[in-house]
């Protein structure tokens, strides 16, 4: 921590991108004010006011529900709001960069659209095979019924489980932590009957089966989604899939 | 406007940033020193089929001062694995029974009692 | 877009499970005996003793499916990790290695306790 004008402040390092003139990212070091309540995202909200204009950043809530404002903090992906300048005090010194493993659009903006593609894909929302007429009341559920889902449900869709999964960031056609734990959580849901079709991506190398269970997901979830249960559970599930389906081949089906 | 996005290459060493990652290769590379176990094992069994002496021999080899060491390194290797994976399995192995779901750190503990009393049982057979 | 085709992998990972469970379960303790405890000479002498055990059809599927699960668990880890570590190598020949490698190996062992 050092003093500029009687103020105590806290040196950061910020990775830039501009499109129209970078070849790749390049850090810059800002020294901002420091006061123990500050969060990140304020901070880079004071030097997009004061320092460097050009500086281009997500966010919106400020409380961790929109999550828009996923970074990699010192490295690690957190989101901007929920963290705070006075965990890196005593080092004096932290760096702001664009989430891990996703094209970056410019200096902090990740683009995100691949995984909000894939989100469509596996149909994260209730599929039933029969309607049930609205005459006879809603799908009731019990609390353990609730139970079996409600934790994979948080989810804010802020990406960092992507930024912290080095199979997405090996091969970036897996489908990756956020949209399994989705799927399983319609699949794991009383009232939902399709889990048939969300299994083939399941199923699939691009599915369950690239997770190795690294489990840095679960770690950095704001929302403690723990994706890498839901994808683990997830392979369970499959195995039993693909053992049924040769059962039903063997009996001549398809 | 055209856009022009950064794609961010995944490095070889990306292991090596963080102490989770770290941790998380530790644990792969368990894998190694247990695979070598397993063909030690076999020599063993080979050993066996050829006699008495020959499986003495095989023995001398296990308990030497670097045999011992090497031993030592698999118990080592399978001890973090097995940390590891009791660690794991109970976010896996989801027990229900009726609308209770039996808590993770029972599961967890259940398969440390097992472990326990695998390890005894065997030691049992053997002294 | 993409197709989604089935994996054939819960074949390796039911095996990588299986051999997981032994490996935390068995594997330290029996380290420990063959390390440490096996002796050579005396009443009791290891000989007689693994002898004994692998008399009957229960000690020899033990041994078996202890070596064999172990083999396909530890193979699956070093197949991932190499792809992990960006080591590559042509699809087709990695899985025959690997996979193969703890296959042939089960095998020799499945017929040396047959002959025992």
């Amino acid at each position: 921590m050092s003093n500029v004008k009687g103020h105590a402040t806290i040196k950061v390092t910020i990775q830039r991108y501009r499109p129209e003139m970078d070849e790749k990212p390049w850090p810059q070091e800002f020294e901002v004010p420091y006061h123990f309540d500050l969060s990140v995202l304020e901070t880079l909200n004071y030097i997009k006011d004061n320092l460097d204009s050009s500086l281009s950043f997500r966010w919106s809530c400020r409380m961790a529900i929109c999550g828009s404002c996923g970074f990699m903090i010192d490295g690690v992906p957190k989101l901007g709001c929920k963290t705070f300048l006075r965990d890196y005090i005593d080092k004096g010194h932290f760096t702001i960069a664009a989430l891990a493993n996703f094209p970056i659009e410019r200096d902090l903006v990740a683009d995100i659209s691949g995984f909000v593609q894939k989100l469509e894909t596996v149909k994260p929302y209730l599929i039933r095979k029969v309607e049930q007429p609205i005459s006879e009341g809603e799908y009731l559920q019990t609390p353990a019924q609730v139970a079996r889902y409600k934790q994979f449900s948080q989810c804010i869709n802020c990406g960092l489980c992507y930024a912290a999964c080095p199979q997405f960031g090996r091969n970036s056609e897996f489908l990756g932590p956020a949209v399994l734990a989705l799927a399983y959580r319609y699949n794991q849901d009383s009232r939902d009957q399709g889990s048939d079709e969300r299994m083939p991506f399941l199923n699939s190398e691009q599915g369950v089966w690239s997770c190795t269970f690294v489990g840095f997901c679960s770690e950095v979830c704001p929302k403690h989604v723990d994706p890498a249960a839901a994808i683990n559970q997830g392979k369970l599930d499959s195995t039993l899939d693909y053992g049924l389906n040769l059962i039903s081949m063997a009996g001549g089906k398809k | 406007m055209s856009r022009k996005p950064y794609q961010q290459p995944q490095s070889a060493t990306w292991w090596l940033q963080n102490s989770f990652f770290r941790f998380y290769m530790l644990r792969e590379a368990t894998s190694v020193p247990v695979f070598l176990y397993a063909l030690w094992l076999m020599t063993g069994l080979l050993r066996l089929l050829q006699g008495a002496e020959p499986f003495n021999e095989w023995i001398a080899l296990s308990t030497s001062p670097v045999g011992a060491l090497l031993h030592l390194v698999v118990f080592a290797a399978a001890v973090l694995h097995a940390y590891t994976w009791f660690m794991l399995t109970p976010k896996i192995l989801v027990i229900r029974l009726g609308s209770f779901r039996v808590p993770d750190a029972w599961v967890k503990t259940g398969h440390y009692v097992v472990w326990v009393l695998v390890s005894a049982w065997l030691l049992w057979m053997t002294i | 877009m993409n197709t989604f085709k089935r994996s054939h992998e819960p074949i390796a990972w039911s095996l990588f499970g299986a051999g997981g469970m032994v490996v935390a379960f068995i594997i330290p303790v029996l380290a420990i005996i063959t390390g440490f405890i096996f002796t050579q000479s005396g009443d009791n002498d290891s000989y007689t003793l693994v002898m004994g055990w692998l008399q009957n059809w229960i000690g020899k599927t033990a041994l078996f499916l202890i070596i064999s699960t172990t083999l396909y668990h530890t193979v699956h880890r070093i197949y991932h990790a190499l792809h992990d570590l960006h080591i590559k190598g042509n699809e087709w020949f990695m899985l025959v290695l690997f996979y193969g490698t703890a296959t042939v190996l089960s095998v020799v062992c499945a017929a040396w306790l047959f002959i025992l």
